[in-house]
């Protein structure tokens, strides 16, 4: 029972290849998420759209995923497959550092992932940025889905990837303070947000600092809030056509199966 | 004969909606075999305890998710000697679905519910491998999600009273499932309140 | 100069006459061979039109492919004693998309003939109206009305002509003459042409037909008739996906025919189950 499993894969199989018919889309991400330090720290950024196919599945979804108190990850790609894989990683490095009995590491968290990422040789659709600050100071690193990895100062990743890092290599600069470094991250969405069609929303942001806790801002900036409607198409009471209509009440609900014991038919030899 | 995809087979959407200390959960009641209409009174809202599950895609997957759920719930309410909460129930959709990651069930799963605690209003959906969309307006499901969408984005207004949600949620489904052709044929709709639930089967057309 | 031109040069022409020799001279512009009856279409530049065709607008064969063509539907036609029925739905779809449900699928060719619209919406539309400008020719030509034969074969030719090239109808065209009476040909664009009594065409033709079969007879009365056509696109567009919308109803005689209105599916369908006890599948 642990694991994933592969019950359905034949009769999947048989619909993609004999019937002719194709996979159903995921939910993916679209996405802008950047990340980069800053002296003292580390700071990640992303958008907050998902989308399923052209068509925005959800429009303030949250892309930053908590790892550990002080690692955080930012997801693109397949948004179940960012989601879960987060959330294995984030046991598996909870059990190990109570094991270890010392504060995680990000440097784990990346290893973690990306030989979880490797063995499934890029089907588990998960592209990464994880930060965060341990004993050894703050880091950054992006994980590919097929397991490779990739550490530097500031990066971009996902559809919004390129308007990001153009803002990214024209502003970023060594040794940012924490505020310039939360305004870059949060531009560099933007550029995401405003020229990319798979990203938009909302910029979600997460500062790491050495000796302090993780700081989520949760829509940190809102830059696409919607207009109040000024009518509304309210419908009269009565408006729909009602063939019959059932009240019950939840309690009923509770007590719908009774087991009737005692019964010849419950008889059984011990 | 290539289609788009297994779930647009059997057809069939539904829609859930969050009111004030309400949630309104609603579904069509079609079950196709391709352009063929096959039944009419399958309904693809289920609810385990004061949780309410509605389920869209492969029929065949529909039903089989479904039990799977029943069991699910049943061994959740021996081993917590209460009924599982809207929240959790979430999440065990949501995992359930990713065990099946690359052999998944093509279903799409929508969540609605009042917390027995809080009181507080529930809805979320899923895709078909488990990713949980959160919502505080209204969450859409099926063939014609499309459709759904339009008629939510404009039709939804936050903190409705159950009668004018029951209206809303009713003629958002409706005008949706009529401009699809794998839809429709009669809808059920659930309002839910703290106190009682109620469920009405709506009059609609029938071709 | 021959006698034969003097005399045109002095003779009095009929406006008909006029109209006709307009009509040649524009026919002879495109189509040097007066005895083609059909005009030319320009074929895209490319090795394989058919092929190129298919793959952009055949959903069943590519379920990606950019252009959809309108498809789905539920038409019929019977012959009976009085005439003839012609009775339509007008959903057209795009996918499981609902593109519209007023869609008018009954082609008044001219006032003495119809056809029906099966397949592509476009392909039959022009066609049919084409069919209706060789009709004219054809009684301007021959200073007689077009027998339904005749035009049916018109279209059925230029079917066979395009077979294999993309085309998509399956029509009823419907009539009433002195020298054959009520008569109804099946043409479809494999290049089929059929004469019968009674005919149903599209995805929802197998339900039409099941009330069809057990409900007529040659005796039945015109309004008998006409609500037998109605019964059977009701009960299509019930089954069927891709009909619904509304019903066209049409009853042809020799005085050219009529249009005995549009009826909702919405609320027909209730009220003919409640007046019939009916459908006795869906719950009340």
């Amino acid at each position: 029972m642990v694991g994933l499993s592969f019950d359905n894969y034949q009769r999947n199989q048989y619909l993609v290849n004999q019937a002719g018919f194709k996979a159903p889309k995921a939910t993916s991400t679209g996405t802008t998420i950047v990340g980069c330090q800053f002296k003292g720290g580390v700071v990640i950024a992303a958008d907050t759209r998902a989308t399923t196919g052209p068509i925005v599945a959800d429009k303030n979804c949250e892309k930053l995923h908590r790892i550990a108190p002080k690692i955080w990850c930012a997801g693109a790609g397949t948004a179940a497959d960012t989601e879960m894989v987060t959330q294995l990683i984030q046991s598996n490095l909870e059990l190990h550092s109570m094991y270890m009995n010392r504060e995680p590491r990000v440097i784990s968290a990346m290893q973690m992932l990306k030989q979880h990422l490797f063995k499934y040789q890029g089907y588990v659709g998960a592209y990464l940025i994880v930060a965060g600050v341990d004993p050894t100071g703050p880091h950054l690193f992006s994980i590919q889905a097929h397991g490779s990895t990739d550490i530097g100062y500031y990066m971009s990743l996902g559809s919004g990837s390129l308007a990001a890092i153009a803002v990214l290599e024209r502003d970023w600069k060594e040794d940012l303070s924490r505020e310039e470094a939360m305004k870059l991250c949060a531009t560099a969405i933007q550029a995401g947000i405003f020229n990319d069609l798979g990203s938009g929303s909302n910029v979600d942001l997460c500062v790491m600092e050495t000796g302090k806790d993780a700081q989520l801002y949760r829509n940190y900036l809102t830059p696409n809030v919607r207009e109040q409607k000024q009518k509304n198409y309210r419908f009269a009471r009565g408006t729909t056509a009602v063939l019959s209509k059932s009240v019950f009440d939840l309690v009923d609900v509770i007590k719908e199966e009774e087991i009737v014991v005692g019964t010849d038919a419950m008889d059984v030899d011990l | 004969m290539s289609q788009q995809d297994p779930s647009t087979i059997n057809g069939g959407s539904a829609v859930a909606m969050v009111g004030k200390d309400c949630v309104a959960i609603a579904s069509d009641l079609r079950l196709g075999q391709q352009s063929m209409g096959v039944s009419n009174d399958f309904e693809k809202i289920f609810h385990y305890g004061h949780v309410f599950l509605g389920l869209t895609g492969l029929g065949t997957d529909v039903l089989t998710v479904s039990e799977n759920f029943r069991m699910k719930t049943n061994l959740y309410k021996m081993a917590e000697q209460r009924e599982i909460e809207p929240e959790s129930f979430a999440n065990l959709v949501s995992t359930s679905l990713y065990e099946k990651r690359f052999g998944p069930w093509f279903v799409g799963p929508i969540v609605a519910g009042l917390n027995s605690i809080s009181s507080k209003p529930f809805v979320c959906g899923f895709d078909y491998i488990g990713c949980i969309d959160y919502a505080k307006d209204f969450i859409v499901a099926g063939t014609a999600s499309e459709q759904l969408f339009g008629m939510c984005e404009s039709l939804y207004e936050p903190n409705l009273e159950p009668d004018d949600l029951f209206e809303t949620i009713s003629q958002a489904l409706l005008n949706a499932v009529d401009r699809d052709a794998l839809s429709g044929w009669g809808a059920v709709v659930y309002v839910i309140t703290k106190d009682k639930v109620v469920k009405r089967y709506l009059k609609t057309r029938q071709d | 100069m021959s006698i034969n031109a003097i005399a045109k040069k002095y003779s009095y022409k009929t406006l008909a006459e006029r109209e006709l020799e307009d009509a040649n001279e524009e026919y002879e512009h495109f189509v040097p061979n007066l005895s083609t009856m059909s005009p030319s279409l320009t074929l895209p530049p490319i090795s394989q039109p058919t092929e190129f065709l298919r793959a952009h607008t055949d959903d069943s064969v590519n379920p990606e492919c950019k252009i959809k063509i309108a498809h789905g539907t539920t038409t019929l036609a019977f012959r009976f004693q009085g005439g003839i029925v012609v009775a339509v739905d007008s959903r057209a779809t795009a996918g499981s998309w609902v593109a519209s449900q007023t869609v008018k699928k009954v082609i008044e060719i001219n006032p003495m003939l119809l056809g029906t619209m099966a397949g592509g919406a476009a392909d039959c539309q022009y066609w049919e109206t084409w069919l209706g400008t060789q009709c004219r020719l054809h009684e301007l030509r021959n200073k007689e009305r077009i027998s339904v034969a005749a035009a049916s074969k018109i279209l059925c030719n230029l079917m066979y002509e395009y077979k294999g090239m993309g085309l998509s109808m399956g029509t009823m065209v419907c009539g009433c003459t002195p020298k054959e009476g009520p008569t109804i040909y099946y043409v479809d664009s494999d290049g089929t042409r059929l004469k019968g009594d009674m005919f149903s065409v599209g995805s929802g033709q197998t339900f039409a037909y099941g009330v069809m079969d057990s409900n007529y007879r040659w005796d039945l009365t015109v309004d008998e008739a006409l609500y037998l056509g109605k019964r059977a696109i009701l009960a299509a567009t019930h089954r069927d996906a891709y009909s619904g919308g509304s019903i066209n109803l049409f009853h042809v005689t020799e005085k050219g025919w009529v249009y005995h209105g549009n009826y909702d599916v919405g609320p027909l369908f209730w009220e003919i189950k409640e007046k019939e006890g009916s459908f006795n599948n869906v719950k009340v």
